[in-house]
């Protein structure tokens, strides 16, 4: 195994990988994201049904309630979720058929296009509190 | 590129663990696309249709279980004790949560280069793991029911 290169922090924010690094890093930070989301949620479902409710778990529940349907966790959620489908299906469909990686930059002006739609517009009807 | 040639070559012989898991991971990450579209669409059908906001729909596309529609006025959610929903709940929080952890566990040895370190790291994803499949055990099976 290669050892990993030191780069200072000024030098790794100069480093310009363009379209592809910016997907890698969003891949990465979204399903960090999701993760932590999802586990922390599971286990704090589990927790909180396990023990007796008392005046604690219910406040403990209640804040975490807020925290859940706060809108920008709740845009966050959202972005990380889309982000992360639609650039893995990226990735699925190029390692499946890897003669079209040579395309990767069209595919990914086709995942923005598919991307920005399908994110701007539920996070607009969020942001106006629309009933569906 | 020589490095890129080694590693290639490394793979085409080497673990089949890790082949398994990308697979794994492909796999269950379309998967999770349909599923979700089907979460969207059975949730529209059952009475989700005029009374349930954006951040409910979503809420019951990722997960389609019935606390997460406490707060609107849909009637119709699907039963849980039903073994059908049961087993498609817990299957799909099941490979959820692998394909997740399995995600953090390439990250660490991405970055992680002392090895008892690493090996610390992987324990304690395996723990949280296998912690997430009991409490989606009790959620679904007993506490949804």
């Amino acid at each position: 195994m290669s050892r990993l290169a030191r780069v200072s922090l000024p030098q790794a924010l100069a480093y310009r990988g363009g379209q592809p690094m910016i997907a890698w890093l969003l891949h990465r930070v979204s399903g960090i994201g999701i993760v932590f989301f999802v586990s922390m949620h599971i286990l704090a479902a589990f927790f909180l049904y396990s023990v007796e409710a008392t005046s604690f778990t219910g406040a403990v529940s209640e804040a975490l309630t807020e925290f859940y349907e706060a809108l920008p966790m709740q845009l966050f959620m959202l972005f990380a979720v889309l982000y992360h489908a639609i650039n893995g299906l990226r990735i699925v469909v190029l390692d499946m058929f890897p003669g079209l990686w040579k395309h990767n930059r069209e595919a990914m002006w086709v995942q923005w296009a598919l991307f920005l739609p399908m994110f701007l517009l539920p996070a607009a009807l969020m942001l106006m509190r629309v009933k569906i | 590129m020589t490095t890129r040639t080694a590693n290639m070559a490394r793979g085409r012989s080497g673990s089949k663990f890790e082949t398994v898991l990308w697979f794994f991971t492909r796999v269950t990450g379309v998967l999770f696309l349909l599923l979700g579209a089907f979460n969207l669409v059975y949730a529209n059908l059952s009475g989700g249709y005029g009374n349930m906001d954006m951040a409910a729909q979503m809420r019951w596309a990722f997960f389609p279980i019935s606390f997460h529609v406490e707060s609107t006025a849909v009637e119709v959610t699907p039963n849980f004790a039903n073994p059908f929903w049961q087993a498609y709940s817990f299957l799909l929080v099941a490979l959820a949560a692998t394909h997740g952890f399995n995600g953090l566990r390439v990250i660490a040895t991405d970055y992680i280069r002392r090895p008892l370190l690493l090996a610390w790291v992987k324990a304690l994803l395996l723990f949280l793991w296998l912690l997430v499949l009991v409490g989606a055990v009790f959620l679904v099976f007993v506490f949804a029911g």
